[in-house]
Formats: structure tokens, sequence, C-alpha cells
């Protein structure tokens, strides 16, 4: 799909015009090292692939990525070819005359990136001999049984000598190498201990230690200068891998990470304050069709209800057209990605929907693979269930249809009780008998292995929700990833996504979160909290981050019980707002996608990449001290036609929007709110910008 | 009893600490046996002064060429009647002469391969087992670790032959075993008697004073007594131990990562790594 938005309808056309300097790129030269580079492992694999088109556009031909070669990958998502650069090419041919395997090649993605691959599996034989160097180095040495870190060691060491042989024939160029998380920090130790010319830059996406402890039932947060790392460490068995980590921290010129949060969390487990903060961004691909999100939405959202009609069959006493999804989605972490939080949540929602009588029907979605023994076999059948009475319906509909046509070219008004005749009625009647069931829509749809001690099944027993009829939140936990070739819910995770009408994500630990950024992108609201990487960074760029459908939950400093009511209250809220409520709420969401997108979020990269080569390099590159993007980008004010308060029930039109199409024109003013936001960006970056029509006072954007 | 003695054995300073932690712990659950130390050239005079003080005897034996199969000396001496072998690196927890009412050839096994036997051996020494072992050397050498795999091939019945001369697994256990199988640990571990550790940390405590007194260590901390260091592996914490000096990172060193037992406690603190790092960082 193409690009091709009005500007009338972005704001960010208002984006501060942030002046970082450009890099005189001819003279430089950018290494990228990561273990993910054409080999997806987690989400590393993803921020350098999107990443990868804003800075080959940047830097051209000068741009390298390195990684690890798997033939696999190779042969897929590879294209060799032969270095054009003289330094680099002399590097790969000295290194496969010492007897190495180095591949070089463009990367089948958008930017096609070049990319030098190390074979490690060919050069383990130097294993002994770099074990030494390590050694000598930093006094760090690895466990023979920790193969993954001995993997890394052979990548760090070629990296090291890579990077050797391409400064002593760059020629006048400065190099720069970026290494993201520990797997590749040995590269960098090795460079510095060798005291190569290269301005380094170390991105931890997540600290070692963070994650585990996180895991580990403990209060994270408000203990994070108690902990003693080295013992924690060292009681796991990562001490090794965890010094890693703090060696690489140590010896860069400027250590990144992807959020505030994991900020403060890498001063503690880290012991170094982040000198940038790098999120992570996507590419946002835009239809050209504006309004194509919300088309698709109702595509989805369609495909979704069928399910459900299946999945509920016999007990479907309730309205779809008033039902709402929800959903969780992501690795199997059940405190960290807050599934505890959100189920105790649904609980208490459910009492207040039951309460209060409402209408509106709740089924949430909770997608992470587990361990199962293939589909259930009351869900496959609820789907047979529906698909049946969907062909029964559809002959009886054929049959009198026909009818009909005859009747009406005879000239008549047909008899409406002989229409359908005995069999008819004789199928339908068994039909409806076959949909009669006597236990409960299941809350899975699998077979779990150990459902007895899984969690989320555990605490949906304690909960009481069996999605009874008297229920107003329903349940259904689908351990495992979605494909479009299932036979029970037949669409891709995208699809899904868009299908739905709120995604619910209250992590304990996310350093970033690119489930609810992908959210965001869609068009689909999403709740995250000020745990979460993404949750922070839109608490500090939009003012009204509820208007604009991304709720933040507080569980940084409230009691687990205090959250768990405001992520009720959230969704409580979302639940009453009215559908055209919820499709101006929409179009607010998707207006943010540009925020998310690395043209955006990339220049926190080249801010990074401006400061280490001013400290590796004073006398050649230096940086104002003013033009550090901290925090401060830019903030979305409240837009103008959301109420006060989300409390506030009342529709923001005078009739009743239960029969609303989704194509009618909305009551908002899309320019009119689309001039207000642009007047209303703050520029801290470029002082000579100066924004006419009325200004907001500062005091005003906070909610 | 003067025909009965513990023994074991070093071939360096290094190896000494280990064993004098060993002899230590002997003496602390009173042991009534003699406790026989044998050295080699490469231990140092201090060092040999220090064991002299734990030891009831300590003898200079020598080492083959090939300076493996050291152990294979202790057959050589069958005037000290049965004897405990080879506790390298062992930790005695209660008293342990229940031993010697063992019969020859009676053994641990090995928790990473049960069927070979490790770490506590009783036999009796006489000069024709000997004379077999070496031929058995010459000709096939040693599957591992010089004289464990000799021993091993030799008293190959061991494994299936009685089980009365299978030691129980609280005559030799390990640290792996106790992170492993926690459950079996808190509802036997009480019982232990000896325990084999690879850390530094464990000598460190108990054998420091020695060391500092014989000039062999400069370091100047505080320490526990060996009494304290029973009590607290029973508890599996050992507690706070204060930074020492820098400490020196020889080849040696390294090897304690590769089995996993680096020092994270003090010596392998990231602090003292990190003071490494800035020597060539500007």
């Amino acid at each position: 799909m193409l690009r091709g938005r009005s500007l009338s309808v972005t704001s960010l056309s208002g984006l501060p015009q942030w002046q970082v300097e450009e890099l005189p790129v001819e003279e430089l030269l950018l290494f990228e090292v990561a273990w993910e580079v054409t080999n997806k492992v987690g989400g590393i694999y993803t921020v350098i692939q999107t990443k990868a088109k804003t800075t080959a556009d940047e830097w051209g031909d000068n741009y390298f990525l390195i990684g690890p070669y798997f033939e696999h990958n190779m042969k897929t998502q590879v294209e060799q070819c032969e270095p054009v650069n003289d330094a680099v090419r002399r590097a790969v041919d000295a290194m496969n005359k010492h007897g190495c395997q180095v591949h070089f090649g463009r990367w089948l993605i958008e930017g096609s990136p070049y990319v030098v691959l190390f074979d490690i599996g060919y050069s383990a034989w130097n294993l002994d001999r770099w074990k030494g160097d390590l050694w000598e180095a930093c006094s760090v040495g690895i466990p023979y049984h920790d193969r993954e870190a001995n993997d890394m060691l052979i990548f760090g060491s070629l990296t090291a000598w890579f990077l050797k042989e391409v400064t002593d024939h760059v020629d006048g160029k400065h190099v720069i190498a970026q290494f993201h998380e520990w797997q590749a920090g040995i590269g960098l130790i090795l460079s510095r201990a060798r005291k190569l010319p290269i301005a380094t830059i170390f991105t931890t996406h997540a600290t070692l230690l963070g994650r585990y402890l996180c895991a580990a039932n403990i209060d994270f947060y408000n203990h994070l200068d108690k902990f003693n790392i080295d013992k924690e460490a060292g009681e796991r068995q990562i001490y090794h891998r965890y010094c890693m980590e703090r060696a690489s921290v140590h010896c860069a010129h400027v250590f990144t990470t992807v959020s505030e949060i994991t900020a403060i969390e890498a001063e503690h487990m880290l012991k170094r304050k982040p000198d940038v903060v790098t999120p992570n961004g996507l590419n946002v691909k835009k239809f050209s069709a504006v309004h194509e999100f919300q088309n698709l939405h109702a595509m989805y959202k369609a495909r979704i209800q069928d399910f459900v009609r299946g999945h509920f069959y016999g007990h479907l006493d309730f309205d779809l057209e008033k039902t709402l999804f929800l959903f969780i989605a992501g690795r199997y972490e059940f405190s960290n990605k807050g599934a505890d939080i959100f189920l105790e949540s649904l609980s208490r929602l459910n009492f207040l929907l039951r309460m209060h009588k409402s209408e509106v029907t709740v089924v949430v979605f909770f997608i992470m693979p587990a361990k199962t023994n293939n589909f259930n076999v009351e869900t496959l059948k609820g789907q047979a269930v529906r698909k049946q009475l969907w062909d029964i319906a559809h002959s009886v509909k054929e049959k009198f249809g026909k009818k009909l046509y005859d009747a009406l070219l005879r000239g008549e008004i047909p008899d409406m009780y002989n229409i359908l005749d005995r069999d008819d009625i004789t199928i339908m009647k068994r039909a409806i008998f076959s949909t009669q069931r006597q236990s409960l829509p299941p809350v899975t749809t699998h077979n779990m292995i150990d459902d007895s001690t899984d969690p989320i099944l555990s605490t949906i027993r304690r909960i009481g929700l069996f999605n009874n009829r008297t229920d107003r939140v329903k349940v259904i936990l689908h351990p495992e990833f979605l494909s479009s070739t299932s036979p029970l819910l037949p669409m891709d995770y995208e699809e899904f996504v868009r299908g739905c009408h709120l995604g619910v994500f209250p992590s304990y630990y996310e350093p970033w979160g690119y489930t609810p950024a992908e959210c965001t992108v869609m068009g689909i609201p999403s709740v995250t909290t000020n745990l979460s990487g993404f949750g922070c960074f839109m608490q500090e760029h939009v003012a009204d981050p509820t208007a604009y459908g991304i709720y933040i939950v507080d569980r940084r400093f409230r009691s687990p019980d205090d959250s768990c009511n405001q992520l009720t209250q959230f969704l409580y809220g979302f639940c009453k707002q009215s559908r055209r409520q919820r499709i101006i709420q929409r179009n607010r969401t998707e207006r943010l996608s540009d925020l998310l997108d690395w043209r955006y979020l990339g220049r926190y990269y080249q801010h990074a990449r401006h400061l280490t080569l001013s400290r590796a390099f004073p006398d050649k590159f230096h940086v104002e001290l003013t033009s550090p993007p901290t925090t401060e980008g830019f903030k979305y004010p409240r837009p103008s036609s959301v109420p006060p308060s989300p409390s506030g029930s009342q529709a923001s039109s005078p009739q009743s929007s239960d029969v609303e199409d989704e194509v009618e024109d909305e009551r908002y003013d899309e320019e009119e709110e689309a001039e207000r936001d642009r007047l209303n960006i703050k520029s801290p970056f470029s002082l000579s910008r100066v924004p006419h029509g009325k200004k907001k006072l500062h005091g005003e954007y906070k909610n | 009893m003067t025909d009965q003695a513990f023994v074991t054995l070093t071939t360096n300073d290094a190896y000494a600490k280990g064993t004098l932690v060993l002899g230590s712990s002997l003496k602390q659950h009173w042991t009534t046996r003699r406790l026989v130390m044998l050295d080699t050239l490469q231990v140092s005079d201090s060092m040999r002064s220090v064991l002299e003080t734990v030891f009831d005897e300590v003898i200079m034996v020598d080492v083959f060429d090939s300076g493996n199969f050291a152990h294979l000396t202790l057959m050589k001496r069958p005037e000290l009647g049965v004897m405990l072998a080879k506790l390298h690196y062992t930790l005695v927890l209660a008293n342990t002469d229940d031993l010697f009412e063992r019969e020859e050839l009676s053994a641990a096994p090995d928790p990473g391969w049960p069927d070979c036997f490790n770490s506590v051996v009783i036999y009796q020494p006489s000069v024709e087992t000997y004379n077999q072992l070496l031929s058995l050397a010459s000709e096939q050498g040693s599957f591992y670790g010089g004289d464990q795999g000799i021993l091993n091939t030799f008293f190959s019945s061991w494994v299936t032959a009685d089980i009365r001369k299978h030691l129980p697994f609280i005559y030799n256990l390990s640290w792996i075993s106790i992170y492993l199988y926690f459950p079996a640990f808190k509802v036997f571990g009480a019982s232990a008697k000896v325990v084999c550790f690879l850390g530094r940390n464990i000598f460190t405590i108990s054998i420091l004073p020695l060391l500092q007194q014989y000039g062999l260590v400069k370091y100047t901390c505080s320490y526990v007594n060996v009494e304290n260091v029973s009590g607290a592996i029973s508890h599996l914490s050992i507690g706070e131990i204060p930074a020492v000096g820098q400490p020196v990172h020889s080849e040696d060193w390294k090897e304690w990562w590769e089995q996993g037992q680096a020092d994270y406690v003090e010596a392998d603190s990231f602090d003292n790594l990190k003071r490494k790092l800035d020597t060539y960082l500007q």
C-alpha cells in the first residue's frame, strides 16, 4: 500500500524540527553488530530489520550490519555480493585467508543494507586461544557448559578482528560501531582492550538480571538499589554473562537503552546511567485511503464474531453488536506480562457490569503460547455446529428464495404459513436441537498439558469466570500462535489485532513493548503501564494519552490492589463508550503512529552516534549540550472534542448510536483538530520556529 | 589407632590449601586416626610447615614423569595399614572414622557418573596391587584424571559386585547436587558427612589464618572459624566476607570460571574486574 496522506490529517507535520546536525557520512563508516542480524531469535531482530531503511537512507553504502552466518538465513534473506568499500573488502579477504569464512552481501529487506556474516562453527577451532584473549582482556572466563556464551566469544573475537582489519585500512575515515546486547558485547570489550580507533555504542534492550528478578516475584522496582547484583548473578549461574554485559557497558563510549524505565533498571543493574534513550520504532505503512484501517477493523471484527458464534453455541444469549473484543498477547510470562492483574480486574469488571445491568458483553482472548495437546473437542465442535447451522440456513434460504421468486412471477404474494414446508421445519428443529449444550463454553481452545498447574487456568478457576450466561465477561485462552490456516480461528496475528477493540498489556516488566506499539499503529487502543517502556514513552509525549486510546496503568507508585482498580476503571470506562466514541478514539490512536515510526525515533540513534564520535574523537567532533533529546519530545494536547472525564457515558450526539454505520461522518472536525494539534506542539530544539495562533499554557498540557 | 590413617596428597601449593581444609575439618570432628599428607617437591617449604601443623605426618613422595599417577604411590606404603585416599578438595562435616570398618575397595560414586568412583576411597596398601596398577597404567593409560581412570579400570567389579562397597552419597556430597536436588538435601542434608567443593570461598575462610601466620598470604582481613564453616555449609550460606586485596589472576584461575565456579563473592567481584578494564580505558 502506498503512502500518501493529506497533511491535514497528521499532526506530526508539526514534528519538532529537531535539528540534529547531519553527520558527514561520506567520511565515516557505521557498523551495527548484533547476534540477530538476519537471525531471528527475539525482538532485536525486529528492531534492526525495521530500522534498516532509515539508517540505510542516511548512510548509504557506508552502513554495514555484522552478524552470525547460518546457511538457511543466508539462502533466504541475503543476496551475496562483493564488498565495494576498500577497507571492508580487505578485511573480509584477510580473514578468509586466515582460516575464517566471512560472507558478504545485501540483506533482502527494505533499505537493502550490507551485511557481514561470520561462520561461527567454522572458526571454533580458535576457541581456546580466544578464551585466553578474553581472560587477558577482562579476567572473565566462560563455563564449558554454556554453549551459547562460547559462541558469543567466537562471534565477538571475529568482530574485533574484523574491526581491526577495517581500521587498519580505513584511510582517514572514522569508524562507529554499535553493539546490541551482551551477545555482541565481547566484540566491544576486545576492541577497547586493543585500543582500536573506534567510537563505540552499547545498546541494551533489557538487563539480564532485571528479567530474572522480576520473574521471581520480587518487589523489583522498590528495591532496585538494594540488590547485591554480583551475588544475584552468581547464584543464578549467569555470573559470566552478567560480567560480559557489565564490561560492555563499562567500556562503551556511549551507553543507550530503549526506554526511561529500562534506563532506571540499567542504572542499578548495570551501574551506569544510559547516555541516550533510544526507543524502538516500526516501519509504519500508511494506506492511501485514510480511514482504510477502520474498514479493516470492521472486516476482521466480523471474522472474530463468527468464531464467537461457534464457540458460544447454545449460550448465545448476548448481542454480538454490543460485544467488545479484548485481548492480551505475548510470551507466557504470567506476572511479567501482567496476566495476573488482568484476570483479577476482569473479575471486578464482571461484577461492575453485572451490577449495573449492562448490556455490553466483553470477550477476552489470551493469546499466550503454552504446551498443548492439540485443540479440545468442544471448541472444534462449536465451529462445526456453527458451520452446519450456516449451511442449513443457507439451503433453507435457497428453497425459500426460489418459492418466493416463483410466487412473484405468478403474481402472488406467497402464503407465509406455507412457504416453509414440514421438511424445512424439521430440519430447522433438528438443527436447533443440536445446539443444545449442557456444558458451558470452554475457557480454553486447546487441551493443555499440566492444566492443573497452569497459572492462567488456575486463576480463572479461583475467580470463577467460566463463561456463564450471567457473566458479562467471557474468557478464552488460546495457548498457541494464531495462524490463518487454523481450523478454529483462521486469522493471522495482525488481522486478529485489527478486529479487536482493545489490547490490554498491563506488564510488570516490559523494557519496550512492541505489542502495544503495533496496536497503536493499527489504530487499536491499548492498555499499558508506567513500568513498560512504551507506556513511559507515551506518557512523555502525549498530554492526555487516554483520549488517544493509550491507557496507562500506574503499577509503579501504587499498591497492586490500587493498580488493579485503576485497570478496572479503565476497562469499565472503555465499555461504556458508544460506538461513535470508539470510532473517534481509534482515529486518534492511529494518528499517534507517526510517533512510533523510525523516521522520528531514528533521531535518537543519530544523536547517540554523534555523541560517541565526540567522545572518541573529541578533536574532530563535538556535540551541542543543548540538543540531547532526553524525553522532551512534543506533547499532543487534549483533543477538543473529548468530554472532560471518561465517566461520561452520554453519547456525543443526541441520537443513540446503536445502529450507526461505521462510515457516517464524525462529529468532530478533522481539519480543525489537526490544526489545533499543530499549533500547540512544543518544539524544544529549534528555537527559531515560533508557533502562531493561540498557545496553550504549559500547565494545561498536564492532566 | 596407628595402623589406620586418612591420607591425602598434594602436588603443589595451590592444591595444598584444599588439603588443609580437609585436615582441619578431620581434626575438628575428633578423628582418632592419623592424618597423613603425601607431598611432592613442588610444594614450598613454608607450605610444608603449615601442613605439618595440621597433619600428623607429611611424607615426601616421588611423582612419575607422567605426573599423573602420583596417587598410585599410596599403594607403596603397606606399613600404613588401611587408609582413606585422595580426599581431593573435600571438607568433613562429621566424624567419619566409621569408614575404616569398611573393606577394600569401598568408594564413593562420582556424582557425575555414578558407575565410577572418586574422591573417597578405602583400601589396603599392597605392593602387589601397586605393581598390577603400574602395568595397567603403562598398557592402557588412564581414561580420565590420571589415577582415577586407572583405579576405576582396575577395580572394575566395584560397580556391580557388592553394594556395601558403595559409600552413601553423604560421603561425597557435591555442591551441584545440592542445587539440582534441593528437596533431597533438605531431608538428608543434615546427615552429610563429607562435602566436595571446588570453589575457593570455603578454604579461604577456614585456612586463611594459618596461611597468614606463615606468611603465605598477605591478606589482612577477618576470618571465620572452621566450626562456623561447617555450620554454614549445612545452612547453605557462608555469609558476607569483606573484600580482599587485588588477587592474582593466573591461568589456573580461569579454570574456576570454566567450571562455573567463579568467586563472585570476592576475588572475581565485578569491581575487581572493573579495575582491570580501567587500565586501558582512557
